[in-house]
């Protein structure tokens, strides 16, 4: 996952939620049929597609996607 | 780049998973949801857990507005922690059998007051199933620290009896079916004892509240305990917990037994559902004993004294295992039948024997014509087949001629087919009876009066030499289990298709209003024990037939028009004025569309309105055809009086 639109389409695949690269910088609460609960099927997704492990505690304070996106980003640098 | 069908970097996608993520993306899901059970067949289990999520944000009502047919199961889920997690899986794990789920979720660690108020939501939503999940934090999250082992025992106790009082409640609300589990026993806990014995004490404690939770099914019948320690960590190594899920979300079980646990429901909502699989088919060479009979000869092939053929054996014996609790098994292979009974009868290692099918059938035709003959000649539908083969050509074959028909492609290494056999419940019931048990021998006894009939000129003959027995009796306590599976299982002739629990049998067996009439039937080739049920209701001079059921075996033998015929008979004895009727159409039963009027019913606009499609006769019983000639009906019908008065002079015979 090297880009942008890799996060998004891994979100569509993983989670069937219709987000595009206008949802990223939205709050999680205005991405259409976000739930709680899809932060985790995401972070797990995120770490077989990274092979590295991300912090939860970080992942459950997100507010954005783009909060996401940049803490796996950074771990990939 | 991820590509754009549904895969990830990691694993290329099946073109299943390919095509149900395309239904998704193109919003053609509940479109196209009779699609689906095959796409699902094809996924491998991660494949599943996507695709669930994906499935999960369908809304039924979508499903069902295009596909009105579409069989739905609702279920409640409930539970100690975070439990939504279940939604997901459950949706694909149903759907995959060709069911839609109906979910709803219990707020978070509800499920003492919802179970325990009869006035609750989660009762007044009438859920076919009510799954509780229960981890052992249930019982630890009451525990103090510093706690040793009787700290544990003492909150136990308290849960036990706190989930006594609950299946107490649901059984009493008569609807629907309670799921409960096992608590595994996390290693963590265990191992914040450093005694070895004080850890051995833990062990024991919580292993008889464990056992004790799995009791309480003897005495609660809309209960099922699913037992979750044999899904812990055995040869898939499903882990019990995900650490990071459990501090952070409170959710208890790993994604794997999560989903582990949703295939469990799914297959308890498929048998409650009667749509259990009846006959398990096997191919022979390389599945049921090592090596090509063919090539190999009787001596050649491997059923024990190898590696190999030790293996082979272990398979056998799951197999007669399964066919002892009335799985119907066949065998359909690519041989010449004499080489293949030689080693039936003859083989001295081998497990299965001839008498352990119903049928062997080695020719060289394709082997879905094959099975289809088979389902005919049994009477049982297609889709209650499962078909094991180790030859990727014949499974791909089946799958694309049969898709009804569950296929396990068996693979080359005789010591996973077991596994691999089991890793469904395919065959998973409620409840074995003993009817179940004697079913095989009943099915290959139904197989020779075929050879019977094809001897006679007409079926009137044949009929006259069957010499047929039919006893039309109230049911006995003992037959109510059996009632109930009927209900259950009873696909074909089942005028209404509903289903009833036992507590549900129950319950109309002890009404004053309603009685419940067993059908046996026997005839030259032996008995057949309970073949089906009438259930009649009695209101002033009214006399309602709820429901009339019998079991393929005994089709078009007459048996259904002499025990309506007596009941008809009985009711004008009664006084009562007319006998209403029933039929409601479902995906199965359209051969009994006209049961009701071929026999001296006329349609009838009913005061109240049923649902959509239900049709209604009334007889005025003015004219009663007789009994059928080459059948003889006994039994004491005449034991229950009109309008529910019961009187008790029956003989039984």
């Amino acid at each position: 996952m090297k880009t942008i639109d890799d996060f998004v389409l891994l979100i569509q695949h993983e989670i069937g939620l219709p987000v595009t690269a206008e949802h990223i910088g939205e709050g999680l609460d205005s991405v259409p049929g976000w739930d709680s609960l899809h932060l985790l099927t995401l972070l797990t997704a995120l770490e077989r597609e990274t092979g590295r492990s991300v912090s939860m505690p970080d992942v459950l304070e997100a507010t954005t996607l783009r909060d996401i996106y940049d803490l796996v980003a950074v771990t990939e640098t | 780049m991820c590509p754009t069908n549904g895969t990830t970097s990691t694993e290329p996608a099946s073109v299943e998973a390919q095509d149900v993520f395309e239904l998704y993306r193109r919003g053609r899901v509940a479109a196209e949801y009779p699609r689906l059970r095959r796409l699902l067949a094809g996924l491998g289990d991660d494949e599943l857990r996507r695709a669930g999520q994906l499935l999960s944000r369908v809304d039924p009502d979508e499903v069902l507005r295009t596909h009105p047919e579409t069989s739905v199961v609702s279920v409640t889920v409930t539970g100690h922690s975070t439990v939504s997690g279940l939604v997901a899986p459950l949706t694909a794990e149903l759907a995959r059998h060709g069911l839609l789920l109906r979910p709803r979720v219990g707020d978070f660690d509800s499920y003492v007051f919802d179970l325990s108020d009869l006035g609750s939501e989660l009762y007044a939503s009438g859920s076919d199933l009510v799954v509780c999940l229960l981890d052992a934090d249930v019982v630890f999250d009451e525990v103090p620290v510093p706690w040793e082992p009787a700290d544990v025992e003492r909150v136990l106790a308290d849960k036990l009896r706190l989930l006594a009082g609950i299946a107490t409640t649901f059984t009493s609300a008569g609807k629907g079916t309670l799921v409960l589990n096992t608590l595994p026993l996390p290693r963590e806990r265990a191992a914040e004892l450093t005694g070895h014995r004080s850890r051995a004490r833990l062990g024991a404690i919580w292993r008889e509240a464990n056992a004790r939770l799995l009791r309480l099914v003897e005495d609660h019948p809309s209960v099922v305990v699913l037992d979750l320690e044999p899904l812990v960590g055995d040869g898939d190594g499903v882990p019990l917990r995900d650490a990071r899920l459990a501090a952070y979300t409170k959710t208890r079980f790993s994604p794997g037994l999560t989903a582990r646990y949703a295939r469990e429901v799914a297959h308890l909502a498929r048998g409650l559902s009667g749509r259990s699989k009846k006959c398990l088919v096997l191919d022979l060479d390389e599945t049921v004993w090592g090596g090509i009979l063919g090539d190999d000869g009787i001596d050649g092939i491997e059923v024990a004294g190898s590696y190999r053929g030790e293996a082979f054996g272990a398979f056998q014996r799951t197999a007669r295992q399964l066919a002892s609790q009335g799985v119907v098994l066949a065998a359909v292979s690519k041989n010449d039948i004499e080489p293949v009974l030689q080693v039936l009868r003859e083989h001295p290692d081998m497990t299965l024997r001839e008498d352990d099918f119903v049928r062997v059938i080695a020719n060289w035709a394709p082997k879905h014509e094959n099975l289809r003959a088979l389902a005919e000649d049994l009477n049982l539908g297609i889709d209650s087949f499962v078909f094991a083969d180790d030859s990727p050509y014949e499974c791909g074959l089946v799958r694309h001629e049969l898709p009804e028909v569950t296929v396990l492609h068996l693979d080359g290494d005789p010591a996973l087919h077991a596994g691999r056999l089991l890793a469904d419940g395919w065959f998973d019931v409620l409840d074995i009876t003993a009817d179940d048990r004697l079913r095989p021998g009943r099915y290959r006894d139904e197989l020779v009066r075929k050879d019977f009939l094809d001897s006679f000129t007409s079926l009137d003959d044949y009929l006259r030499e069957l010499d047929v027995r039919v006893e039309l009796a109230p049911a006995a306590p003992g037959d109510l289990g059996r009632v109930s599976q009927i209900t259950l299982r009873t696909n074909q002739f089942n005028l209404t298709t509903e289903r009833l629990q036992q507590s549900e049998v129950e319950r109309l067996a002890d009404s004053a209003e309603a009685e419940v009439l067993t059908i046996r039937s026997s005839d030259r080739f032996g008995e057949h024990g309970i073949v089906g049920v009438v259930f009649v209701r009695g209101e002033g001079q009214v006399w309602h037939i709820d429901n009339f059921l019998l079991s393929c075996r005994v089709f078009s033998r007459g048996i259904e028009q002499a025990c309506l015929s007596a009941v008809l008979e009985h009711a004008r004895e009664q006084g009562a004025r007319e006998v209403l009727g029933r039929y409601r159409p479902s995906p199965k039963n359209g051969k009994v569309k006209d049961f009701y009027p071929r026999n001296g019913f006329t349609a009838h606009t009913p005061d109240s309105a049923d649902s959509a499609g239900t049709l209604a006769f009334r007889h005025d019983l003015a004219d009663i055809a007789g009994p059928p000639a080459h059948l003889r009906l006994t039994g004491a019908i005449g034991v229950f009086g009109p309008l529910g008065t019961v009187t008790t002079e029956g003989n039984r015979q």
